[in-house]
Parts: C-alpha cells; sequence; structure tokens
C-alpha cells in the first residue's frame, strides 16, 4: 500500500491506541483470544486498511463474547 | 473533544437524555439517582453475560492444575505462554471467562453520559432550585469532580471501588498483571478528577455492581463441585491424544475422567456435542 492509502488506516490504530490508554486500562480483563482483541484490531488495521481492517476488527470483537471459545486467532 | 463529531455520539447522548429524565421525572429520583438507576440498568442488561461467565470461570478452576503446568513450562516466553494457553483451551473446549464484547458494551453507555453531563444545562433545563446533589458530600454533579471537597471523598470511594472490582474481574492468574492492574486505578485518577462527578458516580456503582457480582460468584463457583467436570472432561481423552506434541502435561490427568465418560448419560454429552458445533461456526 502506497503511504497516503496508509494514513487512514494509521488514524484507526490511533483510536485503538487512545481506547487502550483510557478505557481500555481502567477496565481491565484479558481477551480469551491470542492475539488481543486489540492487538488484533491494529494488526488488521495494517494489513487490510481502514475499511476491511475496521471489519475484521469489530467481527472479532462480537466474537469476544461469553459463548466463544476464545484460543489462537491470528489476522489472516 | 474530536469524538463528537462522529454522529453517532450525539444520538447516544440523546438516548442517554431522555433514560435520565425517565428516571428523573417519572420515579423521580434526584439526578445523581438517576445515574446510580441508570448504571444499574446496564449491568442488569449484562447479567446474562455474566452468568455465562460464572459458568466458565466454575469451569475453568478445574483446569487450573494443568494451566499452571504450562504457565511454568513457558514461564520466559509470555508470548509461547498465551499462546500454549489458548491451545488448551480449545483442545479442552474451555471457555475463558474473560471476553471484550460485554466490557465494551459499557464503553457507549459511558461515553453517552459523559456528553449528556457536559451539556446538562441545555440537555434538561434544570432551574436553580434543582436538586444536583448527591448524599449531601457533592453538591453538584455536573462539575469537576474536584471543585468541590466532596470530589475528592468521591475519587477515594472511585480508587477502593475500582480495586476491588479489579480484585474479582481481572480474569488473569498472571500475578505481575494483576499487580499492575492493581495500581493502575492510582494513575488514572488523576484524569478522572477532570470529569463532572456524575461520571465518576457512575463508575463507582458500576465497579461496586461488580464487586457484589464477583462475592456472588465466588460462592457459587465454591459451592458448585464435581459434575460439571465430569461433562467437560468426557471429551478430554481423544482431543489430548491428537496434539500429544505439545499436551505431554495435559495427558496425565486425562485417564482420571475417562471411565466416567462411558457413565454419562447420552443427553449430556450430545448437549456438549451441540455447543462445541456452535464454537465451531462462530470462528468461521
Amino acid at each position: 500500500m502506497s503511504a497516503v492509502l496508509r494514513v487512514p488506516a494509521l488514524l484507526g490504530v490511533g483510536l485503538v491506541w487512545l481506547y487502550r490508554l483510557t478505557f481500555g486500562a481502567l477496565f481491565p480483563t484479558t481477551c480469551k483470544y491470542h492475539p488481543s482483541c486489540s492487538e488484533y484490531a491494529v494488526q488488521a488495521l495494517r494489513r487490510h486498511g481502514l475499511v476491511r481492517g475496521s471489519l475484521l476488527a469489530g467481527w472479532r470483537l462480537l466474537r469476544c463474547n461469553p459463548w466463544s471459545h476464545g484460543g489462537f486467532d491470528p489476522v489472516r | 473533544m474530536i469524538l463528537y463529531t462522529i454522529p453517532i455520539i450525539s444520538q447516544l447522548e440523546t438516548v442517554m437524555k431522555h433514560v435520565l429524565s425517565w428516571f428523573h421525572t417519572s420515579l423521580g429520583l434526584p439526578w445523581a439517582w438517576a445515574i446510580v438507576g441508570t448504571t444499574v440498568v446496564v449491568r442488569m442488561l449484562l447479567v446474562p453475560l455474566t452468568i455465562k461467565q460464572i459458568h466458565s470461570m466454575q469451569n475453568l478452576q478445574r483446569y487450573a492444575p494443568q494451566m499452571k503446568e504450562i504457565q511454568k513450562k513457558y514461564k520466559g516466553d509470555k508470548q509461547k505462554q498465551n499462546e500454549e494457553l489458548m491451545k488448551f483451551y480449545r483442545e479442552n473446549q474451555i471457555n475463558p471467562a474473560a471476553s471484550c464484547l460485554p466490557m465494551l458494551l459499557q464503553l457507549p453507555v459511558f461515553i453517552a453520559l459523559y456528553y449528556t453531563l457536559k451539556h446538562f444545562d441545555s440537555n434538561f433545563h434544570p432551574g436553580a432550585s434543582a436538586n444536583l446533589s448527591f448524599l449531601h458530600f457533592i453538591p453538584d454533579i455536573t462539575v469537576q469532580t474536584t471543585a468541590v471537597w466532596g470530589g475528592y471523598v468521591l475519587l477515594v470511594v472511585y480508587v477502593l471501588s475500582q480495586m476491588a472490582s479489579t480484585f474479582f474481574m481481572a480474569a488473569t492468574a498472571d500475578k505481575t498483571q494483576r499487580t499492575l492492574f492493581m495500581i493502575m486505578p492510582l494513575i488514572f485518577v488523576f484524569v478522572i478528577a477532570h470529569f463532572p462527578a456524575g461520571l465518576v458516580l457512575y463508575w463507582v456503582t458500576t465497579n461496586l455492581w461488580t464487586v457484589g457480582q464477583g462475592l456472588i460468584t465466588r460462592r457459587l463457583v465454591a459451592q458448585t463441585p464435581a459434575p460439571s467436570l465430569e461433562r467437560r472432561s468426557s471429551r478430554t481423552p481423544p482431543k489430548d491424544d491428537g496434539t500429544s506434541g505439545n499436551g505431554a502435561k495435559a495427558d496425565a490427568p486425562a485417564p482420571k475422567p475417562a471411565p466416567s465418560a462411558s457413565q454419562q448419560p447420552r443427553q449430556v454429552r450430545r448437549k456438549k456435542k451441540r455447543t462445541s458445533r456452535r464454537g465451531a461456526r462462530s470462528r468461521t
């Protein structure tokens, strides 16, 4: 991806970090997946850009519910 | 804040505004107690998720020795340790208690409350005589917490309640991580001090709810023993055989519950299968 196209994704990554440093730190739960949801979001955004990365991260968050089994689940 | 430019945030604020004014006008609660009421409702809505978490915790407890073994084995490498633990969860159909969604569902509520309190005057047009106090020590829940001496009391209560809720909810056995989580509120109290007192009130309430829930959970977990161990581990032996590579240690306790598997009533097994299939589907 060219540098310009990467900017929106980096904004997304920035938002994830904002979350991590504020709300995420206040409500400590360790994720049932590896990598954790926020790490997954960062990787997905970097690899697939803002739109697809956000969708992937959103889908992962929905999977990270009390009924799922968690486990090793890297970004593809 | 930049966040407010996102359209959904103002919609969230509108919803929160209606909820708060319902508590205030229909139930006749003072504004501060309307916030407490809203918090309680939010947490009550999350109870089904919590119940599932309690079941997970009960189940998790039974695998504690094996998990400790894995943690010991990969002591130096946190990443590897985590990966192996996750594999162990999956192999044994363990459903870890922690998950991100329930926690994240509280985020919109929090943001909505932040903006509702920030725009309190234009939202509700409270008269000069409006009761905005909380238990006499906070005269106005819409002002910055540190503006009044009562705010400092509230902040102390916040720190204590946050530590207590972390004690119950931080679903990690890792000592360093736990300690870090316990210290966190001491750092974040400086950020929170800038928020309106009503928001801190929300936080304290939700923490206290978590503590209460944690106390009940502990009692329930302690009370209910064996049955679900047998149910769970009826599946364990074949799974372990397939992964002898990394599950060498986990193999050891597996034979023990194996005989009980044959005694299991059919119904229970079928139930188990269904959940595992659901799990598999959700992964794809």
